[in-house]
């Protein structure tokens, strides 16, 4: 899946539009995403799914598997927001409250009605703020989002560490199939015992060959003349685009216009 | 006369912790301007060798010597040794080590502290040469193990060093990509670049070098020509090298006598075939 996110970083439509325009973009909307209400929220999150899927071009099913991983999540929540237990004796306490109920001994277990309020609006909350954080994870590819980070001060040495994690973390991942494919092959992972088994030689493996790959990497990097500081070279070649920039600015300000004048009504109303 | 660009001698070198000499008493030297190949079994000392060359590894005694001057090991005269012997490793995966391939070539010249108009320069030079413009932008982790080999390349010959090392740099590749790799070096070569190759493939080093070193247990065992080397039959055949049936088919057909010949070329391709 980490893989597939990145292929798509690399190759989806919008990859020439200047990264830090697109991160812009995403943490206006993210922001409004935390001030705003349901409505509002839905709307990001059909309007970055557009985005998405139509104009980078990135296929719904590979959106949709994201975000049904974390829709699994919120569900797994909802189960804790909507079940609520009393003691049997203040039971008149959340008649409101309760849609339904079922009293076991002392305890009284039932569905509140607020709970599951507060599950959806966490469900809306939730859909906004990830369609805007997939939009960033799928049309930034990873080193161009480290660059800007750079240029907006984030510290030298984590823009490092990154950048190697990010390079290295495939190696590994490669180590680590390569080792499971071999495991496999000869029967490791037939029954519990032998898995487990297995496992444990794997993980055992995986930090040896890691220590080994260290040693390379560093003698690789210094025979390149490193000195101190990791440094690359970016080619800044993007194109920035008047028609999305356009679309990007008229869509926030009318978001942000409808959270107005919701919160206008609300005091109107008052 | 011949000029030699790098020098060894008399050189040892042992692994921490280890007993074993990886490097005994070795002197070589390497020819400018040849096309060298160093032969001889895995942990003869090839790799070492190839480390203590670029001053990744400081020699335990004996002398190392650049164009006729000692290799100081502080650290201004390490980045320039560095600069002018380009070292290729074997798995390039351990070479690369930016996420895209234009990051990955400049990585080098940004060491160097270069302005950026001439990393650019540089950068895109070395694109167009190792054919490598569309992959520009690719990631490393997308690429085949070929286009990284090339990769790991550019890399090196963008500081465009004068002594290039290469460490069995067609291993895993296929024919197709060796032949590619060949013409590349070719190509080196032909600009100025002294080369030094390490490799098993025993055919590719007769039909390419002119100049083979033969190593064993960290030592020297013989240099020359190809052909010369490979017509000492009983070293060859000690150290459990094969002779290339090339070689095999030409040094039988200098013989005289065309019978002979005849019989003794069909003996041999028969038995060379047979395993």
């Amino acid at each position: 899946m980490k893989i597939q996110i990145d292929t798509v970083a690399y190759t989806n439509r919008l990859r020439w539009l200047p990264p830090e325009h697109k991160l812009t973009f995403a943490t206006t909307l993210f922001l409004i995403t935390f001030v705003s209400h349901p409505t509002v929220q839905i709307l990001i999150a059909v309007w970055m799914s557009i985005w998405i899927v139509v104009y980078a071009g990135i296929s719904a099913k590979v959106y949709l598997k994201l975000l049904y991983v974390a829709l699994l999540f919120w569900l797994t929540s909802l189960f804790a927001l909507a079940f609520n237990i009393v003691a049997s004796d203040s039971v008149a306490n959340i008649q409101n409250d309760a849609l339904a109920g079922l009293t076991i001994g002392f305890f009284h277990i039932y569905i509140s009605f607020n709970g599951i309020l507060q599950g959806l609006s966490i469900l809306t909350r939730a859909l906004a703020s990830l369609s805007c954080l997939y939009f960033v994870m799928l049309t930034i590819p990873f080193s161009e989002l480290l660059e800007v980070l750079r240029r907006i001060g984030l510290p030298e040495l984590l823009c490092e560490i990154l950048l190697l994690m990010y390079r290295f973390i495939f190696v590994l991942l490669n180590t680590a199939s390569q080792l499971w494919t071999a495991q496999q092959a000869r029967f490791g992972y037939r029954t519990f015992n032998t898995s487990i088994k297995s496992l444990g030689l794997l993980v055992g493996q995986l930090f040896k060959r890691t220590l080994e790959n260290y040693r390379q990497v560093s003698l690789s990097v210094e025979s390149r003349g490193f000195n101190g500081q990791f440094r690359v070279w970016h080619p800044y070649r993007y194109r920035p685009s008047k028609r999305y920039t356009v679309e990007a600015i008229i869509g926030s300000t009318i978001l942000l216009g409808l959270e107005l004048l919701n919160h206008a009504r609300i005091y109107t109303r008052v | 006369m011949q000029e030699f660009i790098l020098e060894f001698e008399q050189v040892d070198y042992n692994y921490p912790n280890t007993k074993n000499k990886a490097l005994n008493g070795l002197t070589l030297k390497i020819p400018t301007g040849k096309k060298c190949a160093l032969i001889g079994q895995n942990g003869c000392g090839k790799t070492t060798f190839f480390l203590l060359c670029n001053g990744l590894y400081q020699r335990n005694s004996g002398r190392i010597l650049w164009k006729k001057r000692p290799i100081d090991y502080n650290r201004k005269s390490l980045i320039q040794l560095r600069q002018k012997v380009g070292l290729i490793f074997q798995d390039p995966e351990q070479q690369l080590v930016a996420s895209t391939v234009e990051e990955d070539i400049s990585y080098g010249l940004c060491n160097l502290g270069l302005p950026e108009t001439e990393i650019k320069a540089r950068v895109e030079q070395a694109l167009v040469e190792f054919g490598l413009t569309e992959l520009a932008q690719r990631p490393v982790h997308h690429m085949s193990l070929g286009q990284k080999k090339r990769v790991s390349i550019a890399d090196v010959m963008v500081l465009q060093p004068e002594l290039l090392l290469l460490d069995e740099p067609t291993a895993y590749l296929d024919k197709l990509h060796t032949h590619n790799l060949m013409t590349t070096l070719k190509k080196i070569h032909s600009s100025g670049t002294t080369i030094l190759m390490a490799s098993h493939d025993l055919d590719l080093v007769y039909r390419w070098a002119d100049w083979v070193f033969v190593m064993g247990d960290g030592r020297l065992l013989l240099e020359g020509k190809p052909a010369e080397i490979f017509n000492q039959r009983e070293i060859i055949e000690e150290l459990r090298l094969e002779i290339p049936l090339i070689h095999e088919i030409v040094s039988t057909l200098e013989l005289i006598d065309e019978k002979a010949v005849l019989q003794k070329l069909k003996q041999q391709i028969s038995n060379q075939f047979q395993f």
